[in-house]
């Protein structure tokens, strides 16, 4: 007779583990702080797959001190599965030793520590993802053993509110707990009940009050002051020759000030163009704050948000048929849904970037940043599984050529795939090169691959000072690369322009100056805005946009 | 440079020196001295292989509002954070010996000069005080516009105008305290010693300076207003400043005297008095102070628009 086979190994190990901790809990599933480093060494084995809160806003950051002051005799070679890196903790705790391997999505301001790391030899870099597909491998092969959330609020069930700042939580703790695994939870605060359950408490093994509320990166918030004259030109150019031309209604805006630019024109130069009712109507974005005053003008629909932007919290709250608000009353983000939204349903992705090479990949690495992707691949990127209709989605794939020579007389959309860049940086850096710094990255950190942002074929334009590129326009890889110099201006890559070709390309429509757009110049500069500073921000809500204090200046 | 009728709807903030000369007086009415044409520049800053300004930082000219001539000084904060050197500092000191000269020179042709014909001093401020390059020169400079200052009591009314970056701090905030009116935008900054300073020499714990929400509530214009350091609040267009400052120049020199924070025993009693309130409240934050003026919810006041605080602020009485 064959031995019976076992099949619970891992619900009998989680077992084991939460009864070697059992005297750390006061209440039910309530662990004092003071308890946290004992309750980690407990429940947390050598080499476990361990996933600790974090993103580019909120922070797990209690636990992640707790695990960087856990025994590295004990507790060593983890393997970290998280979204960031973002905290000085998230390194240290490599440095000590006891983490050892990484699967990430967004390095933030850690990035060259990732990179010095990867040299020493003291992180071994699993891979570098987007949110979305390191979610998705949550799912498949990087199953957390135990996972280390936070939350607003917390009950001594387990029952967590997550709220506004939702964020990445749901698809951690439904990853770990149904795989057997841990969930532990630091809350800001403990209470009776919950304002509402984002996380049922079933699936919560664990919960700390922290010292300290979570740490929050209000990382979406640009001041419109330091938006430029030529940020608001290309703003100008964008609306009219990309929004305004093919229609775009569902779309993403990447941070950064071009598209602050963008979201401050909409109430006044859009409205001169009459888009309102015709773009913008539908986004997957954060809470921006510089979205204020086109939201107050009536330009948008609905908003669905990746996570919460500080000081915005109230502001939503008070805007219920714009942004998803619970019964509670409260906005509830989620980055998995929202980046599923931004992947299939948009018909726009815009942003900045670093460097864009002479083919159009453009990358935000540098040779010693390991700066991670986030969200924007998923968005700016052709979605290939996509089958529902839009106009400007035909509208972008009928003018694609490259496409058609694939596909003979089949036709298919195409997502607009926007990267506006000037083409000098500060201190005169080319934004345009022959070759992207990304390579020296790949070799610097013993990288597969270098580091692309936006690969050439997802491309569909590129906004500079110049003018507009329409490269889904172009046949074949030489004429985008054309097409590209012609908008390159002085950079090494631009100076290699034939004008006459330039010319040719004009005449096709394939680069537009803002002379062919019929935008004047002198028009161009931050009068156009509708909001010229955060004080108009506050203003134009009403006094509901409450701004962290490193942007107050009044 | 934008038309003189598109300055007055730009933002005193973001305006620079010379846009905020020539659209604070009438239109067309605005002459420079010593402009960069006349390429006067430090002397000091080459010696020390520091870059220069053709016009030393430092916008110095005469216009017209109304019939009045208007003596303007007008700082720019993105040189060298507007400090004062020794060029920059011998401009503002000529320009208002120059507004004295002629107030003497017309009284002295037409004793009986009408009000709306006296000349006036205007200065815009954006500034940290004293040029650490060339100190000596640039303090020396400081004594000699106070004694100018001094000189114009009385006489030529000396308007102060604070709602650019850099704000008005170092002895330049002394200056400021001595002119006869004050007005300010909300993000406007007076203060002596500045806020970095403050912290290098007291610790984080005294004053945060990174925490630019304290930062301008303890030194921005709506405090500053509150306490009654700053006479008028004008919203953030140099029309506004310009609208408040014609205003003020159509009272008789004897009202505006009585804006002034000091110089004379009854405004030293009144100065005195403050001392003494800010011993016994022993504020931890300036809304403190605001709540002993009588502001019922002081932290509202923050964010409110400048109309509503206006409606609503109740000012710190001596």
């Amino acid at each position: 007779m064959q031995k019976e086979k076992v099949w619970d190994k891992l619900s009998t190990d989680t077992e084991e583990r939460m009864n070697a901790a059992n005297e750390l809990f006061s209440d039910r599933k309530v662990v004092p702080s003071q308890n946290g480093v004992a309750l980690l060494e407990a429940v947390i084995r050598a080499g476990d797959r361990i996933n600790l809160e974090g993103n580019n806003q909120k922070q797990a950051d209690f636990l992640a001190e707790c695990l960087g002051s856990c025994d590295s005799e004990k507790i060593n070679n983890l393997h970290m599965v998280q979204s960031a890196v973002p905290l000085p903790i998230h390194l240290d705790i490599f440095d000590k030793g006891i983490a050892k391997k990484l699967d990430f999505a967004y390095g933030g301001p850690m990035a060259a520590k990732v990179a010095e790391f990867l040299r020493e030899g003291k992180l071994e870099l699993g891979a570098i993802h987007t949110y979305l597909e390191l979610f998705a491998r949550y799912f498949m092969d990087l199953t957390p053993r135990v996972s280390l959330i936070c939350a607003y609020e917390g009950d001594k069930d387990g029952n967590l509110y997550t709220g506004f700042n939702t964020e990445d939580t749901p698809v951690i703790a439904e990853a770990t707990k149904f795989r057997q695994g841990i969930v532990i939870a630091q809350v800001n605060k403990l209470v009776d009940k919950v304002q509402r359950v984002d996380i049922p408490g079933e699936w919560v093994d664990a919960v700390i009050e922290s010292p300290k509320p979570f740490y929050l990166e209000p990382l979406f918030t640009r001041d419109p002051a330091n938006i430029t004259d030529t940020q608001v030109l290309m703003g100008m150019m964008a609306l009219k020759g990309i929004y305004g031309e093919y229609g775009v209604q569902r779309l993403n805006h990447g941070i950064g000030f071009f598209t602050a630019a963008i979201e401050l024109l909409l109430p006044t130069y859009g409205n001169e163009l009459g888009l309102k009712g015709k773009i913008c109507k539908h986004f997957a974005l954060n809470p921006h704050p510089t979205m204020i005053p086109a939201i107050e003008d009536g330009w948008v629909e609905s908003i669905h948000s990746f996570g919460g932007e500080l000081g915005m919290q109230k502001y939503c709250e008070a805007r219920p048929d714009i942004f998803f608000i619970g019964p509670d009353g409260s906005m509830r983000s989620n980055r998995a849904y929202s980046q599923t939204a931004g992947h299939y349903a948009t018909d726009m992705f815009i942003g900045g970037t670093l460097q864009i090479d002479k083919y159009g990949n453009s990358s935000t690495a540098t040779a010693s940043r390991v700066a991670g992707f986030g969200g924007a691949p998923n968005m700016g990127c052709d979605a290939k599984g996509r089958r529902h209709v839009t106009d400007s989605w035909l509208k972008c794939g009928a003018e694609f050529e490259d496409q058609a020579a694939l596909l003979g007389d089949m036709p298919r959309g195409k997502r607009l795939v926007v990267q506006m860049q000037e083409t000098f940086k500060e201190k005169m850096d080319p934004s345009f090169v022959e070759k992207l710094d990304a390579w020296n990255l790949a070799k610097n950190a013993n990288l597969d691959l270098a580091p692309v942002m936006i690969y050439s074929d997802d491309l569909t334009h590129i906004v500079t000072e110049e003018g507009i590129a329409y490269l889904a326009k172009c046949r074949g890889l030489e004429e985008r690369m054309a097409a590209i110099r012609g908008v390159a201006g002085y950079t090494e890559v631009g100076l290699s322009a034939d004008p006459k070709e330039t010319k040719t390309l004009r005449e096709r429509g394939i680069v537009k100056t803002p002379e062919d757009l019929g935008i004047d110049r002198s028009r161009a500069n931050r009068s156009m805005l509708a909001a010229k500073s955060v004080k108009d921000l506050v203003d134009c809500s009403g006094g509901l946009y409450e701004p962290p204090a490193r942007f107050v200046n009044w | 440079m934008a038309k003189w009728t598109e300055l007055q709807d730009k933002s005193f903030l973001e305006a620079t020196a010379r846009e905020r000369a020539v659209g604070i007086v009438d239109e067309g009415t605005f002459t420079e001295f010593c402009g960069p044409f006349d390429k006067i520049y430090s002397p000091h800053l080459p010696l020390m292989g520091e870059a220069i300004e053709y016009d030393d930082g430092l916008v110095a000219g005469v216009g017209k509002i109304g019939k009045k001539p208007i003596f303007v000084i007008s700082q720019e904060g993105r040189f060298i954070g507007g400090s004062i050197g020794e060029v920059s500092g011998a401009k503002m000191v000529k320009t208002i010996q120059l507004a004295s000269d002629l107030y003497e020179e017309m009284v002295s042709e037409k004793p009986d000069l009408p009000e709306e014909m006296r000349p006036a001093v205007v200065i815009s401020f954006e500034t940290g005080g004293v040029r650490l390059h060339e100190a000596n020169a640039g303090l020396l400079a400081h004594a000699e516009v106070m004694d100018q200052i001094q000189n114009c009591r009385g006489r030529v009314p000396i308007i102060s105008l604070i709602g650019s970056r850099v704000g008005c701090f170092g002895g330049m905030g002394f200056v400021a305290a001595a002119t006869d009116v004050i007005i300010m935008s909300q993000f406007g900054r007076l203060g002596l010693t500045g806020p970095e300073v403050i912290e290098q020499e007291m610790g984080k714990d005294e004053f945060d300076a990174s925490d630019r929400a304290l930062v301008y509530r303890t030194t921005g214009g709506k405090h500053k207003y509150i306490i009654g350091d700053c006479n008028y609040l004008a919203a953030d267009s140099i029309r506004s400043f310009r609208e408040t400052t014609t205003a003020v120049l159509q009272k008789p020199m004897e009202e505006i005297e009585t804006f002034r924070r000091i110089g004379s025993m009854e405004k030293i009693k009144e100065q005195i008095e403050l001392v003494k309130l800010s011993v016994s409240l022993k504020p931890k934050d300036s809304m403190d102070v605001w709540a002993h003026a009588g502001n019922e919810n002081p932290e509202s006041l923050i964010n409110m628009t400048l109309d509503e605080f206006l409606a609503q602020a109740k000012r710190l009485k001596a």
